[in-house]
């Protein structure tokens, strides 16, 4: 049969994003770890317990523990500023 | 009349029948049947927005996604708009594309909620969107497709799929469609838009992350606070509860003229809600809603539903007759998400 109609796609397809993981350090003796805790239940509990396993295995210094404002946002500014400032690695998750 | 060109992806069916199936094949569909959108459709209704094809109506951050007016045309047609709805659903895709709506939270969440959407000013009543009878339920095509219209253009153009990016755990029916009017021609209070700063005369849509309407029945009381108490009593554990979200409430005809008999405003209906809806952390503990044992001072320490009275949007709409009304639990939390009104543009 002849086609008659022509008909429009409905969907977008996103904007590709250039991302790139920011350089890993090779040991973490030393380092301080960025705790981004996401409010959640639990979630300080679970984030400060792999904290202390990262100070007493493998030689992390310090640590700082920063809440999100909802789990259901990113990580608002002076978070990442705090984090930028003071911190060589960071750990975020969702804890639920 | 809209002059670019419809830059999206054309394909060529013998006819409608076949169109149908070819957008269910290609998962383009909320489950049911689609309107097949034409190079004409879709240009009646970008013209009836006053919209061209590549306007930005909304940018999406979380997916890095522009939403464009052609797609929000496309989408409105698939739901089965009239093109003189093509004003609401841009606005009401502007709103959803709002920082304070926060996309991303509710429209991802195992929360599972829906947009819901208000309208407000003259339009309600130019497009016979229903403020009244059956309010929730259907039989109304502009009730029907606006809301549809939304939830398409967050499948599609914005990748809110079930199980992908939509990961709900059980949803609700007003994923489908949402979308009421403000009784503004009955109510005895200023309309949702008004208080929010708009003149009565423009347009406006409200949208609001929502959980399902839940009806409260109470056919004995007189008195604002007769009614008003068993609002609170229902409201008080509802939602997420302790996460302190907006609340919309829907006052329907009995219950309207109940209240403003008594002299009530908006402000004093949410007041008594806000003053009533308190939980005491003990309860909140017992319940396994807050964490922890529960201590002797949390008898006494209370933690109120919502964050402050106007976190809970009172709209006068529903029948003239029976003695129910409804609360809407907003998403997640304030913190979270918030309602965003915008202007209706017309051309």
């Amino acid at each position: 049969m002849e086609k008659q109609i022509r008909v429009f796609d409905p969907t977008i397809t996103p904007k590709e994003q250039a991302l790139r993981y920011a350089p890993r350090p090779t040991s973490l003796q030393g380092k301080k770890v960025g705790l981004v805790e996401n409010t959640k239940y639990n979630s300080d509990t679970l984030l400060l317990k792999i904290g202390k396993i990262l100070q007493a295995e493998y030689g992390v210094q310090g640590m700082l523990l920063r809440r999100k404002r909802s789990s259901g946002v990113p990580a608002h500014e002076e978070i990442i500023r705090d984090i930028l400032a003071e911190c060589d690695v960071v750990i975020a998750g969702v804890g639920d | 009349m809209s002059s670019g060109d419809i830059q999206s992806h054309a394909y060529e069916v013998s006819d409608t029948a076949e169109a149908i199936e070819f957008y269910y094949e290609k998962g383009w569909t909320d489950g049911l049947p689609v309107i097949p959108p034409t190079d004409a459709s879709v240009r009646a209704m970008l013209d009836a927005g006053g919209l061209e094809p590549g306007q930005e109506i909304a940018f999406i951050e979380n997916r890095q996604v522009s939403v464009t007016a052609e797609k929000v045309a496309i989408n409105a047609v698939m739901a089965g708009c009239k093109p003189d709805y093509m004003p609401v659903v841009a606005a009401a895709i502007e709103a959803i594309g709002d920082p304070q709506y926060g996309y991303h939270g509710p429209a991802a969440s195992t929360g599972g909620s829906a947009v819901f959407m208000l309208v407000n000013g003259p339009i309600a009543r130019e497009l016979d969107i229903n403020c009244g009878d059956n309010l929730f339920g259907p039989g109304w095509r502009a009730n029907a497709t606006i809301g549809r219209a939304v939830r398409l253009i967050m499948r599609n153009a914005i990748g809110t799929l079930p199980g992908k990016l939509d990961r709900s755990t059980l949803g609700h029916p007003g994923k489908y469609t949402y979308c009421i009017a403000e009784n503004e021609a009955e109510s005895p209070w200023p309309p949702v838009h008004v208080e929010r700063g708009f003149r009565p005369e423009q347009n406006a849509v409200t949208v609001f992350a929502a959980l399902a309407p839940h009806q409260i029945g109470n056919q004995l009381s007189n008195t604002a606070a007769g009614v008003l108490t068993t609002m609170a009593d229902s409201m008080r554990i509802s939602g997420s509860v302790t996460g302190q979200p907006q609340y919309a409430v829907v006052i329907a005809g009995e219950h309207m003229r109940v209240i403003a008999d008594d002299g009530w405003s908006k402000a004093d209906i949410k007041r008594f809600l806000f003053d009533h809806t308190h939980n005491s952390i003990a309860h909140l503990k017992r319940t396994h809603r807050m964490p922890g044992a529960v201590l002797p001072e949390d008898e006494t320490a209370m933690r109120p539903l919502v964050q402050a009275p106007e976190d809970i949007i009172v709209i006068a709409a529903g029948s003239r007759a029976g003695v129910f009304s409804a609360f809407i639990p907003g998403w997640g939390g304030k913190n979270a998400s918030q309602s965003v009104t915008k202007e209706i543009r017309r051309p």
